[in-house]
């Protein structure tokens, strides 16, 4: 939604330019000054491209911090990615797009539960390389917008295509913006190799196909107040298994919805703005999952800007998952079941993040960030369904670092 | 009919809250210079944005909510 923030911008430009001297003006002539206004909300394409480039550094590690999981302590996956990004407008109504990424994954997740790591090697969940972009073109109206778009990600196992529309339509006021989209997605597993699990190999790849819809709807609340609601909708069919995993066989299809709302609330004091979200989860495999996200943008002086943020997030188990016995390391018996798994990231947990983002821009073109985020889950902190006391507390921290331009 | 009540719920909800919040004082356009601030709009850091969706949506069972479209990947 460039538009929005192009829109805003520009009306953050008026508004500071005439602010002080020319408010009460405004004020007095309310209505002659109503066309310029509209004319300023019109949802009109970015006046200036962007480029962006963002270094990642990921790592993750599991600790085991009880007498139940005693020994289980190791290093897992560890990622360096980069990304680019580029948006160029078009004739004061189009928008071009993109995003393009690489990544590659070393180290090793486990095949059941907390262990069953394979030798030394990358990780059979995940390819050691991957690429994955997307592209849409936007087309801006006076009252609303349309995004086509489409994506695709590659690895040496696993590829997705996709394609999506989004649209938005406003209010002739401009406080109240509805969102209509949808998306197709159709992936590819790749399951002739040596790493597949020997009960999983086929020379014929597993195939999956996802629906997504999505209804939105934003509005201005007040002078220092904006909100948003979405709601999403999907569903999947086809191998939704982990190739890797064993024991691990599940549905042949995934329903998801997602609810989520978010506020922004600006603070006229110290000039900063709280930014705050909540996201109701369910899906067909029996899990609910809540999420909380705050984070809190207040600029400084010579250009800075700090954000401080913390998530708290809360899933219930898989009605599938099988927990661990008696011995965490040894994987459970399911004889006789349909669908099972002992996907760790399918039990119930909680998990807390905190993390700090620093930014500092240059004139008018130039903004520079790093980020630092680190996340701890724990069978023992969800408040929706009881923890698997076998699973160990797994640990991440991301660093980002990042330039971009406008033009 | 058990499974179309269950359906009906969350968009019931939802049709709710657009209607509480539609009741909102309106806001004139000279009046949203706050609203203007980047920060204040629900578009971020696109890289940043990326990079954070995926880590979280492959160590958790729970993605999406905030939009549609955008590749799969075999981490989860």
């Amino acid at each position: 939604m460039f538009h929005e923030l192009n829109d805003m911008r520009k009306q953050r430009e008026l508004c500071q330019n005439r602010k002080a001297s020319v408010l009460g003006a405004l004020l007095a002539s309310a209505a002659m000054l109503l066309p310029l206004a509209n004319l300023v909300y019109a949802d009109a394409a970015p006046e200036k491209g962007m480029v962006g480039i963002k270094y990642l550094n990921y790592h993750d590690s599991q600790t085991g911090d009880t007498p139940l999981t005693a020994g289980m302590s190791r290093d897992r996956i560890d990622v360096n990615a980069l990304s680019f990004m580029g948006m160029v407008p078009i004739d004061g109504k189009w928008t071009i797009a993109g995003t393009f990424i690489e990544d590659s994954v070393t180290g090793a997740s486990p095949a059941y539960h907390g262990w069953g790591f394979p030798a030394e090697t990358a990780s059979g969940a995940s390819g050691d390389l991957r690429h994955a972009g997307d592209l849409n073109v936007t087309r801006y109206f006076s009252r609303g917008t349309l995004t086509l778009g489409t994506s695709y990600s590659e690895e040496s196992d696993y590829k997705s295509l996709g394609c999506s529309l989004n649209g938005t339509l406003s209010t002739e006021s401009k406080n109240t913006t509805l969102s209509l989209g949808t998306a197709l997605n159709s992936d590819t597993i790749d399951l002739d190799r040596d790493t597949v699990v020997g009960g999983k190999r086929n020379p014929d790849p597993g195939r999956k196909t996802v629906f997504s819809g999505l209804l939105g709807v934003t509005r201005v609340v007040a002078q220092n107040d904006i909100m948003q609601m979405t709601m999403t909708m999907t569903h999947g069919y086809g191998y939704y298994s982990d190739p890797y995993k064993d024991p691990d066989i599940r549905p042949g299809h995934r329903n998801m919805f997602t609810f989520m709302t978010r506020w922004n609330h600006h603070f006229e004091g110290p000039n900063g703005t709280a930014r705050l979200s909540y996201r109701y989860y369910s899906d067909s495999f029996g899990i609910k999952g809540h999420t909380f996200d705050a984070e809190y943008v207040q600029p400084l002086s010579n250009d800075w800007q700090i954000t401080p943020l913390v998530r708290y997030y809360s899933q219930s188990a898989a009605d599938f998952y099988v927990p661990t016995g008696s011995d965490p390391l040894v994987m459970t018996p399911t004889t006789g079941m349909a669908h099972y798994s002992e996907d760790q990231r399918l039990s119930a947990f909680g998990a807390l993040s905190f993390g700090i983002k620093i930014s500092k821009e240059f004139g008018d073109e130039w903004l520079a960030d790093v980020k630092y985020e680190h996340s701890q889950q724990c069978y023992d902190w969800g408040i929706n369904g009881k923890g698997d006391p076998g699973i160990p507390t797994f640990n991440m921290r991301a660093i980002q670092i990042g330039v971009s331009r406008k033009f | 009919m058990k499974s179309i009540r269950g359906c009906m719920k969350p968009w019931l909800l939802f049709f709710m809250l657009t209607c509480a919040f539609s009741g909102c004082a309106s806001v004139q356009p000279w009046e949203k210079q706050n609203l203007a601030k980047p920060e204040m709009t629900f578009e971020g850091d696109r890289l940043d944005t990326g990079y954070t969706e995926h880590i979280y949506s492959s160590k958790e069972a729970s993605s999406g909510g905030s939009g549609v479209g955008g590749g799969g990947c075999g981490c989860n």
